[in-house]
């Protein structure tokens, strides 16, 4: 093929483009009209911003495209041994403090399944089961540090706490670090290199990834269960990880706890205070409601709005030509919002069936932790709904991230109540309380190893 | 009617379990599902009907 043909056959490969930075604001304000006019024109389009992509909007198309491991790759190629591919990021993260893999998500099979299968019995429905009580726990000292106030921050005060401890809980990492890791990890989604606040979370970053390490040699040397304790004794494929690798992991495992579950339960509790009545009736109805509601609020915020992929060999899927080396974007949150898979697409229905909503991703990929973010999503909500039933969020206190090329989240929820009693101990002893829990019955051990509930008495 | 978990595609997002949980059941180590019975109990049709309907990777079989 001569250049000119090629550059034909390019452009005919791409007849449907679009210029959609979803890093714009424009993004996230028209969303909805953004998401109906790409169902409409071109469910799969090339995307010439950040460099040239493909944009998969449709549900049926990012369907049978999200699957396709036999020609998606993960893959980042930090250090350009393999064939230089640049993970999910879209733009590439090109911050070389930055510039590590992003833990199993940015791996392909084998070595992808290995973690997988390592992972699961700490994370599986099962495994997650058997904590319930502690996050219940964490659950209530949050609220009562402000029970009798009648004002509560649900970002800064719940929906960052419970996710934080608990993670660090499944890790085998102290509680009380909790602390060092939620800042950095929220903030670094949401705040852009111009920002005049960067550098600061830049150097909270460079201090979370320090201790982290310190971390993972302290379980080293002294072995304690939990994920990292795993990660330092699994064979992946053959060998065993270094611990930067673990480190990506970790990272992995801490980013994708905190922030989403973080995300989802605010903008659900800020949708229950627009719409009392439907709070009213989920509180009521919780027992056939919630499973449903729960799924639906996943589609409707798509916390984590999409993944970058890579195509490793040229295919062809539904008509669309792809060609190796090609970067893909999956968009969940797009998705979601099909009218031929979900009727009435744009409003949230607490009742809805049939969702097959796409929030944990497809595919061999799913979200390790769908598990763990439902649990606690839901303890979060059903006690706010018990202790705080009139709640009233603050409209002009409400901040939305300014942007939602990645995370569709929350940095400010306040609200108003009605006061009530505290229940017990403050967040600080509660965690002590949680430490000793977890050191002594070893909760943190796979559910292979440990099948027992958690028990918080005595 | 007959029911069963394509395994080559299930990810163990659960979901057929939340909608039916008389008709499937989740592995302890990985939530992967898996049907209880190849037999659909009489009168659950409808259940696993929405079970199939709600897998977000297609993976629940139903046949007649």
């Amino acid at each position: 093929m001569s250049i000119d043909e090629a550059q034909t056959s390019d452009e005919e490969r791409k007849k449907h483009r679009i210029s959609l930075d979803r890093h714009s604001p424009r993004y996230r304000l028209e969303f909805e009209r953004l998401s109906d006019e790409l169902h409409a024109k071109c469910p799969v389009a090339w995307n010439e911003t950040h460099g040239g992509y493909w944009f998969a909007s449709g549900n049926k198309e990012l369907f049978d495209i999200a699957r396709r491991a036999d020609v998606l790759s993960n893959d980042n190629d930090v250090n350009g041994t393999r064939r230089g591919y640049r993970g999910i990021s879209i733009p590439h993260v090109s911050n070389p403090e930055r510039r590590t893999r992003g833990g199993f998500l940015e791996m392909d099979p084998p070595e992808q399944r290995h973690y997988r299968q390592a992972l699961n019995p700490y994370l599986s429905p099962a495994a997650v089961e058997r904590w319930k009580p502690v996050i219940e726990e964490l659950t209530r000292a949050c609220l009562d540090e402000v029970i009798e106030t009648g004002r509560i921050d649900f970002v800064d005060d719940l929906a960052n706490i419970v996710p934080a401890v608990f993670t660090l809980a499944m890790l085998g990492m102290p509680l009380k670090d909790w602390e060092v890791y939620c800042e950095p990890t929220h903030a670094s989604v949401y705040t852009p290199p111009d920002s005049p606040d960067y550098p600061r979370v830049q150097e909270l970053s460079m201090r979370m990834g320090m201790h982290m390490m310190r971390t993972i040699h302290d379980i080293r040397a002294n072995p304690r269960p939990g994920l990292i304790n795993e990660l330092l004794n699994a064979e992946i494929n053959g060998y065993r990880p270094d611990d930067t690798e673990i480190l990506g992991v970790v990272m992995l495992l801490i980013g994708g706890g905190f922030d989403t579950t973080t995300a989802l339960t605010a903008h659900s509790l800020e949708w229950l205070s627009e719409h009392p009545g439907e709070r009213e009736r989920l509180s009521r109805e919780r027992e056939t409601l919630l499973n449903s509601a729960t799924e639906e609020f996943l589609r409707f915020f798509t916390p984590a709005q999409g993944d970058g992929r890579t195509i490793s060999q040229d295919c062809e899927i539904n008509g669309t030509r792809f060609k190796e080396g090609d970067r893909l974007w999956l968009s969940w949150a797009m998705a979601n919002r099909d009218e031929k898979v979900f009727e009435d697409p744009h409003h949230i229905h607490l009742d809805r069936t049939g969702n097959r909503h796409s929030s944990f991703g497809l595919g061999i990929h799913r979200c390790i932790g769908s598990n763990v973010a439902r649990a606690t999503f839901k303890i979060m909500l059903t006690a706010v709904l018990d202790r705080m039933p009139d709640y009233v969020c603050d409209k002009e206190g409400a901040v939305h991230y300014d942007t939602t090329g990645v995370i569709n989240g929350m940095k400010k929820l306040p609200a108003t109540f009605t006061p009530g009693r505290r229940l017990g101990a403050g967040l600080e002893e509660t965690i002590e309380k949680l430490q000793r829990v977890c050191d002594e019955q070893r909760l943190a051990e796979p559910v292979t190893v440990r099948k027992a509930r958690a028990r918080l008495d005595g | 009617m007959k029911v069963r978990v394509d395994g080559g595609l299930c990810q163990g997002h659960t979901l057929c379990a939340m909608a039916a949980p008389d008709i499937f059941a989740l592995r302890d180590e990985d939530g992967h599902a898996y049907a209880v019975n190849e037999e659909v109990p009489a009168g659950k049709e409808d259940l696993a009907r929405e079970a199939a309907r709600s897998c977000p990777e297609q993976a629940v079989v139903l046949a007649h």
